[in-house]
């Protein structure tokens, strides 16, 4: 397969392939819609290359499927972690990265452009028969690139500037803290990124409920955690469910929301567009491009504050007038002797409702939000106990009863049987 | 910003073979073990080459490097970054590690940039003196493979008392809670870290097993209708399990998954979180408590 490289350029598509791999798995080659053979049969040769065994293959009558299989319970460390690993870079690129760490080994020593030309030469290249030629543009860009990831220092003596090593490797003892958090914190490749600098260890962590699909996500949500620590404005494109192309979109992010119960992570952003604050799936955004600083970042963002114990999941809601839509939610459960453990799941899982004691074995559960339609799941977690219900949004409250007997359906229970 | 060659497994491959070529005595089959070992499954076929055929001016033919110095690399600003927004977080104290090196960093994210809407109202005390005491211990004693020993209170409210080994902790984000699995022949195997009420190394004579108790799997087996989103859902809510789907017509899937039976309960709730969009068609006594809870709720009437 000529022309085929390990490593790539630009993430999105493996990205996009991994999830589509892991999530659903179920595609043949020939539905991956848009795609030449060629570039299907690189990305599954890439991601088979960089995950090993978890790439699983199936046969059947109507062809071969390729699906990612991972019990994230037995993983110590998210193998997804391993793509963001698989950047390519030029010759130049890594001869020189070890070359100017070499010569930069000790912090107090600093070096003008010039004198690191000079040794680059005579101290390493001249051992080849054909050494590279590495011009004085070439490595002020790569200098100036290290200052930038914090990796060198330069500073201005008269008119010369010099280059230095920043002080700072990896503190000793941190391995199982690194092991913890960098599967557990928001953009944790990069704990990933630390814990290749450590000693060879195990760690002492399982991890239980453990979505590790959103690793793919971890560029986006880096770009938009650095855009609201500088206040900016950002041009994200958002490819929505409905459409082939993404859309350009200008937004002001003010926080990220993580549900560690669907794996599903949202940005809640301003739209100046329609003057509201809206949630987008982190996992449909393909690009994030900082823009200007805002002044509005401190006040939307406490709007957003102020808006929090009426938002059940993400979704907010506004109407034409930019008044708030609220709608009201309540179901009553019974509990019987020896069933306090149903209480103690209401409160803890209760999130911006509330829980009221009707009798010794009745409970209510109330809760005032914008879209109560994203109580369902939850609500339908009680199901064997349900007493009562009441949703100001009929379409919610009806939509729940003609489930309920579509599963009665389904199961051949009481009149529903079929 | 995040995906950087600074980053990559090549780098830190190359990193590894200097040091071995450093060393002295290297052969090519130590660099390509090197490879095996630390990068992608085919890297072999490029990476030990384009040291070899001076693509990479770092090692001559006869494996040797002009690299005088163990290469090391400083931390960039994203990974003090990275660190820094760990420093902040509610459970850091649980590792009691001194963070002083990054006073004068700006965090990639602080608490205010995200929230987890989801979780429990009822994990573990992370701030607790006593909690962050025997956490360590315990952590301590797992990485040293030493017995321990605890009083707890049991889940039928009895205190209790147990010796085991502990073999790992275990994490879940939805319940923000820690668990302590231990060794098999203990008396129990899973322990609510947040139960235990005092703790210490257990110094006596008595041994025992430390392999882990094997974990207890089901397979359960859904049709998924595609309506209204629900095949993306199910399978980025059933992500983290071992799985296998397959389209059965237009609107219709199969999905079948790979489950601990110590979580059965959960399982039904949430496979009955999804409604009629998800049935599950075996085993049949998985099925069986799914309706089993629906004729309970048909005879509370609910219409």
């Amino acid at each position: 397969m000529a022309g085929y490289q390990e490593l790539i350029k630009n993430f999105e598509r493996v990205r996009a392939y991994m999830r589509e791999f892991y999530v659903y798995g179920f595609r043949r080659r020939e539905e991956f819609a848009g795609l030449s053979a060629r570039s299907y049969d690189d990305e599954r040769r890439r991601i088979e290359s960089y995950l090993g065994d978890l790439m699983r293959f199936s046969r059947s009558s109507d062809g071969k499927r390729v699906f990612i299989s991972v019990d994230s319970r037995r993983m110590r460390h998210n193998p997804f972690y391993k793509a963001w690993k698989a950047k390519s870079f030029t010759d130049k690129d890594i001869t020189l990265h070890f070359i100017l760490f070499d010569i930069l080994f000790r912090c107090e020593e600093a070096f003008t452009l010039n004198t690191l030309l000079d040794r680059i030469e005579t101290d390493y290249l001249s051992q080849f028969d054909e050494p590279m030629l590495f011009d004085e543009s070439t490595l002020r860009k790569k200098l100036k690139e290290y200052v930038k990831e914090g990796l060198l220092f330069s500073e201005k003596r008269g008119k010369q500037v010099y280059y230095s090593r920043r002080k700072g490797e990896l503190p000793e003892g941190i391995e199982p803290l690194l092991d913890f958090y960098s599967e557990i914190a928001p953009c944790g490749v990069i704990g990933s990124f630390l814990l290749d600098k450590a000693p060879l260890h195990e760690s002492m962590f399982d991890f239980k409920h453990h979505y590790i699909t959103s690793s793919l996500d971890s560029g986006i949500l880096a770009a938009l955690f650095d855009a609201m620590s500088k206040k900016s404005v950002v041009t994200v494109a958002n490819l929505n469910r409905s459409a082939d192309e993404p859309r350009l979109l200008r937004l002001i992010p003010l926080r990220i929301f993580i549900s560690v119960q669907t794996g599903r992570q949202h940005l809640l952003a301003y739209a100046p567009d329609v003057a509201c604050i809206r949630s987008y799936r982190v996992d449909y955004l393909k690009s994030v491009k900082l823009e200007e600083v805002t002044p509005r970042f401190d006040e939307l963002r406490r709007e957003l504050d102020s808006m929090m114990p009426k938002i059940w999941g993400v979704n907010t809601k506004r109407n034409r007038y930019g008044k708030e839509h609220m709608e009201h939610a309540e179901f009553t459960i019974r509990i019987n002797e020896g069933e306090e453990h149903i209480l103690r799941r209401l409160e803890r899982e209760k999130r911006v409702g509330r829980v009221e004691k009707v009798d010794d074995s009745t409970y209510r559960f109330v809760a005032d939000v914008y879209d109560s339609g994203e109580m369902t799941p939850f609500v339908r977690s009680f199901v064997c106990r349900i007493v009562s219900m009441r949703f100001s949004n009929r379409t919610v409250e009806n939509r729940f009863k003609d489930d309920l007997e579509a599963m009665y359906r389904m199961y051949g229970i009481g009149e529903g049987k079929t | 910003m995040i995906f950087s060659e600074l980053y990559s497994v090549y780098y830190n491959t190359v990193a590894a073979i200097l040091t071995r070529l450093q060393e002295g005595d290297a052969d090519r089959a130590s660099l390509e073990r090197i490879v095996r070992e630390k990068a992608f499954a085919e890297s072999g076929m490029s990476l030990v080459p384009a040291l070899l055929d001076g693509s990479w001016q770092l090692m001559t033919p006869d494996l040797k490097t002009p690299i005088r110095h163990r290469p090391t690399m400083p931390l960039t600003e994203l990974e003090r970054r990275f660190l820094k927004s760990v420093s902040l977080d509610r459970r850091v104290r649980l590792f009691g590690f001194d963070f002083s090196f990054l006073d004068d960093v700006t965090p990639l994210f602080t608490e205010a940039d995200y929230t987890v809407y989801d979780r429990y109202h009822d994990g573990d005390p992370f701030e607790d003196e006593g909690y962050i005491r025997r956490f360590r211990l315990i952590l301590g004693a797992i990485r040293d493979k030493k017995q321990i020993k605890f009083d707890m209170i049991s889940s039928k409210g009895r205190q209790v008392f147990v010796r085991c080994y502990p073999v790992r902790l275990e994490y879940s984000e939805k319940d923000d809670k820690f668990r302590l699995l231990t060794g098999s022949g203990s008396f129990m195997s899973t322990v609510n870290l947040s139960r235990i009420l005092s703790c210490s190394l257990y110094q006596g004579d008595k041994v025992l097993p430390r392999r882990e108790p094997p974990a207890r799997y089901r397979t359960l087996t859904l049709k998924v209708t595609n309506e209204r989103n629900a095949l993306e859902r199910v399978m980025l809510h059933f992500a983290h399990f071992e799985k296998e789907v397959e389209k059965l017509s237009r609107k219709e899937y199969r999905v079948i998954l790979r489950y601990d039976y110590g979580d059965e309960s959960e399982m039904v709730i949430r496979v009955l979180s999804f409604g009629p969009l998800v049935e599950v068609t075996a085993p049949d006594e998985f099925r069986e408590l799914i309706i089993d809870k629906l004729k309970k709720q048909y005879k509370l009437g609910l219409r």
